[in-house]
């Protein structure tokens, strides 16, 4: 994290962040997830970021949690607080401390931990776990005695981290753990207070927080699922996708929705469509190999033309690679992988809201066109916490496309479930339905759904599942523009890296360089006519995106013709981007 | 009363004598003998030569993916479990690419048939080695015989925890269509492999073969297929072959406990957004 750029240091008061630092297994996600809640009920929006290993217990984990008076947040390059659960954590982690930070450390070493010259931040001893064995019989007790100090810290009204507290425990394990969390609390605050002084700490202060929620991607991709009226949900468990998938294992049986575990994400899929087939909203999630494992049944969607949806939470890969951080390299394996040609929707969403109204639109697209829909997604938005404003609860529709009813059935001369139309899309009856008996065939076949092999049929049925895709454009998410439409400098993004890179364009425009961001909301069917159009608009276009070789720089490149060059930046850290990373590739850019 | 008939549709082209023909007709009775109707009846198939059997069967058919019959028809059947849901599939497709589905729904219990049209023999390739051949079978892709030891779906059965487990065979099609008969009506999942020549590719196990080999469960004196212990000892004779209802119990389907108290299936779910309830759901989140 160089920081040799010179990325302008954030008024303490407009925006601060606090990274805490511990082992896997400290409770270091419990702890962000409550600071967030918090920071947002104070009016502020919030962003937190781990950087956790992938077992369970004893490797390095981290998280970073931002409060700003800006939405769409960026990872910060650098930190004005750090809580370390030891010396050996603190002494790694330093170097992202602001100049002027505080850094609390729990550890016995004499020494402030690293190198740095005292000057350059102030340093305590802040003793979290012995105080929670001391006072209150088990460590478990550091961090809500951590909340308490970062409450401190940040100047947070202690009655509502009281209350969020309080709201987590008392139905589920009674007053008298709330009371003993609640002075754990208390104490975290005083002993904060007797270490730092009153000028040090910042005080964010409290506004009226109206109409906002704090949750993670995953979490809006499911509700966003139930809201859609999603009822089948079939998936093996993967990091980071299973978040969606707990998430509707304790909200489903109120909506009288299944949830079911498979024996992989081969049988994931198929039994998604099976009950996709037999008229169930059906969904499945996965990331990195198991959407390898699915793409077998996705062509078989495709071919049989089952309405289906699939959320793959992009992991750092390939392979088993780093399973729970952050990449968006699996983004030409939903768009060109699987065998053989058929129609999909593949979409990306970049906000919240996005990830909430997408999922809703993907079951209506996946009924109205039949083909398979994937959510594509990335660790970053998966599982981090963000603020975002209210879902619209008020524009979730339920499209269920052409679906035949008995008596629709009962009017037609012969009921064709192939039948060739003008758009593409072939009306649709169930199992059980009178009048509505046919074959689904994943071998190639005729309108009535047997097999036929010869080549004017192929040609036929092939040329009608393929015009799906340009019947279908029209209600895709088109791409989103951000920023001066005049400006020379042009960002091609997806996904989370949003808010990145739209902090980045604030910053390079404090710099006297404006720009404009183009947001690619579907991947597929490609929007190469508003990409085209954006890029005749640019004198310079950076694709910025999460991976090694540019794989959005490859798809653009594949469905549009720029005359400019595009060029590419790049993170395959396995973190996400910090604005500074993009301010520095267009600074360093010599052209 | 409905009759077998009134399931047939079109005319199979499987080649002549195939044990296939008795596996479709088998079907047909047995759908006929328990008066169902062809529009509640869901038969999904895989790849090999009994894939064709759905587009010969009257009935909504599903002609998926190789070895994925059982994860397809799980599905139909949680989705609308009033359906009754059969899958057929070969030697290759349940017990070598669809192994790992195999156990895992017999495991499950999940009211579905599934009938193993078992050949010993990939036939619709032109004639591979199965999971199924036995060691030293010569064939295409084994012209020096086979190194490998065969596996017994019926053994595997039992030991996941099988609910209905049963072997036909195809040259003998009233008991094959009566153990069907029993199958479709079995509330958890059940299992009805069949003997079943590949008159063209298996010059090995042919009808003469199997029949002088068979072993009928029902003529077996004192045998009780709710006795686990003399299923596993009957599985384990290596000289015949059992057919019969070689094992049943009552235990409860997956269907009938993850759907409890569900009035309606999921596919007849109302799914007008229902904003009151939507609103408290996300209040969870401030």
């Amino acid at each position: 994290m160089d920081n040799s750029s010179g990325v302008a240091g954030r008024e303490p008061q407009g925006d601060i962040s606090v990274l805490i630092a511990g082992e896997a297994g400290d409770g270091i996600l419990f702890t962000s997830n409550v600071l967030a809640k918090v920071l947002k009920r104070h009016g502020w929006e919030a962003l937190t970021c781990r950087d956790f290993p992938s077992n369970i217990r004893g490797e390095p984990s981290s998280t970073i949690i931002r409060a700003s008076r800006r939405p769409l947040l960026g990872r910060p390059d650098k930190v004005d607080i750090i809580l370390a659960f030891d010396c050996q954590r603190c002494r790694q982690l330093i170097r992202f401390i602001r100049p002027g930070g505080i850094v609390l450390c729990e550890g016995e070493e004499e020494a402030p931990c690293g190198q740095h010259p005292p000057a350059a931040f102030s340093f305590y001893r802040f003793h979290m776990r012995k105080e929670a064995r001391e006072k209150f019989g088990s460590e478990l007790f550091k961090n809500m005695i951590v909340l308490g100090g970062l409450g401190y810290l940040f100047g947070l009204d202690q009655t509502v981290l009281d209350s969020v507290i309080t709201e987590m425990f008392l139905k589920k394990k009674g007053r008298a753990v709330v009371d003993i969390n609640l002075r754990a609390v208390a104490l975290g605050y005083q002993k904060a207070r007797e270490l730092v002084p009153e000028e040090k700490r910042t005080s964010l202060g409290r506004k009226l927080d109206a109409g906002r929620l704090v949750l993670s991607g995953d979490e809006a991709i499911a509700f966003g699922a139930l809201a859609a009226g999603c009822r089948f949900f079939a998936a093996y468990p993967i990091c980071p996708a299973s978040e969606i998938w707990q998430w509707l294992a304790l909200n489903f049986p109120e909506f009288q929705g299944l949830v079911v575990q498979t024996e992989d994400e081969l049988a994931a899929l198929n039994m998604a469509l099976g009950a996709a087939y037999a008229g169930a909203r059906a969904m499945t999630s996965t990331s990195g190999p198991g959407g390898s494992l699915m793409m077998e049944a996705f062509s078989l969607a495709g071919m049989a033309e089952i309405p289906v949806v699939i959320a793959h939470v992009q992991r750092v890969g390939p392979s088993t690679g780093i399973p729970t951080k952050t990449e968006q390299s699996d983004l030409t394996q939903w768009v060109f992988g699987a065998h053989g040609d058929f129609p999909r929707i593949i979409l990306a969403p970049g906000t919240l809201e996005e990830c909430f109204d997408f999922t809703v639109a993907a079951f209506n697209l996946a009924e109205m066109y039949q083909c398979p829909v994937v959510l594509l997604t990335e660790e970053d938005m998966g599982q981090n916490s963000r603020t975002t404003p209210d879902f619209d609860l008020g524009r979730v529709t339920v499209d269920r496309g052409r679906l035949l009813t008995e008596r629709d059935l009962a009017g037609l001369a012969e009921f064709k479930r192939y039948a060739i139309t003008p758009d593409g899309i072939s009306p649709r009856s169930l199992p059980s339905q009178r009048g509505g008996l046919h074959m689904v065939e994943g071998n190639e076949h005729n309108e009535k759904g047997f097999r036929q092999e010869d080549a004017a049929n192929r040609v036929r049925m092939t040329e009608k599942r393929m015009r799906k895709l340009e019947t279908c454009r029209k209600d895709l998410p088109p791409p989103r523009r951000w920023g001066e439409g005049g400006a020379a400098i042009g960002f091609l993004t997806i996904g989370s890296v949003l808010g990145a890179v739209l902090e980045a364009g604030e910053e390079l425009r404090r710099r006297g360089h404006e720009t404009k961001t183009l947001q690619i909301r579907t991947l597929w069917p490609f929007p190469g006519r508003e990409v085209s159009e954006f890029l005749s608009l640019c004198r310079r276009a950076f694709v910025v995106e999460n991976n090694f070789s540019g794989q959005l720089h490859t798809l653009i490149r594949s469905q549009v013709c720029p005359e400019l060059e595009l060029k590419k930046v790049l993170n395959y850290s396995a973190q996400p981007f910090a604005p500074a990373d993009i301010i520095r590739a267009v600074l360093g850019d010599r052209t | 009363m409905r009759k077998k008939e009134d399931f047939q549709f079109d005319k199979p082209t499987w080649c002549r004598g195939c044990g296939l023909y008795g596996v479709l007709e088998a079907l047909k009775r047995a759908a006929a003998a328990l008066d169902l109707e062809p529009e509640n009846m869901v038969i999904v198939t895989g790849i090999g030569c009994h894939g064709r059997l759905n587009s010969h069967f009257r009935a909504f058919g599903f002609h998926g993916l190789h070895g994925r019959v059982l994860p397809l028809a799980s599905g139909v059947k949680l989705a609308n479990s009033r359906l009754t849901v059969a899958g057929v599939s070969g030697d290759g497709d349940a017990y070598s690419i669809g192994m790992g589905h195999f156990i895992h729904a017999v495991r499950k219990n999940i009211g579905l048939t599934l009938v193993v049209v078992d050949n010993r023999i990939y036939g619709l390739t032109q004639g591979q080695t199965s999971p199924t051949s036995s060691l030293g079978f010569r064939s295409i892709s084994t012209p020096f015989g086979s190194k490998e030891y065969p596996l017994d779906g019926l053994k595997l059965a039992l030991a996941a925890g099988g609910s209905f487990i049963s072997r036909g065979f195809s040259g003998e099609v009233g008991p094959l269509a009566g153990l069907m008969e029993q199958a479709l009506s079995h509330k958890g999942f059940s299992l009805v492999e069949v003997l079943s020549p590949c008159v063209t590719h298996n010059s090995v196990n042919t009808y003469g073969w199997f029949r002088s080999r068979l072993l009928k469960v029902e003529q077996e004196p004192g045998y009780d297929p709710a006795d686990i212990r003399k299923a596993w000892a009957l599985l384990d004779r290596e000289d015949r072959l059992p057919v019969g209802l070689v094992f049943r119990r009552e235990k409860a389907a997956f269907q009938e406990m993850v759907l409890e108290g569900r009035d309606l299936a999921l596919a007849a779910a109302d799914l007008r957004p229902d904003r009151a309830r939507l609103e408290k759901i996300m209040e969870k989140f401030r």
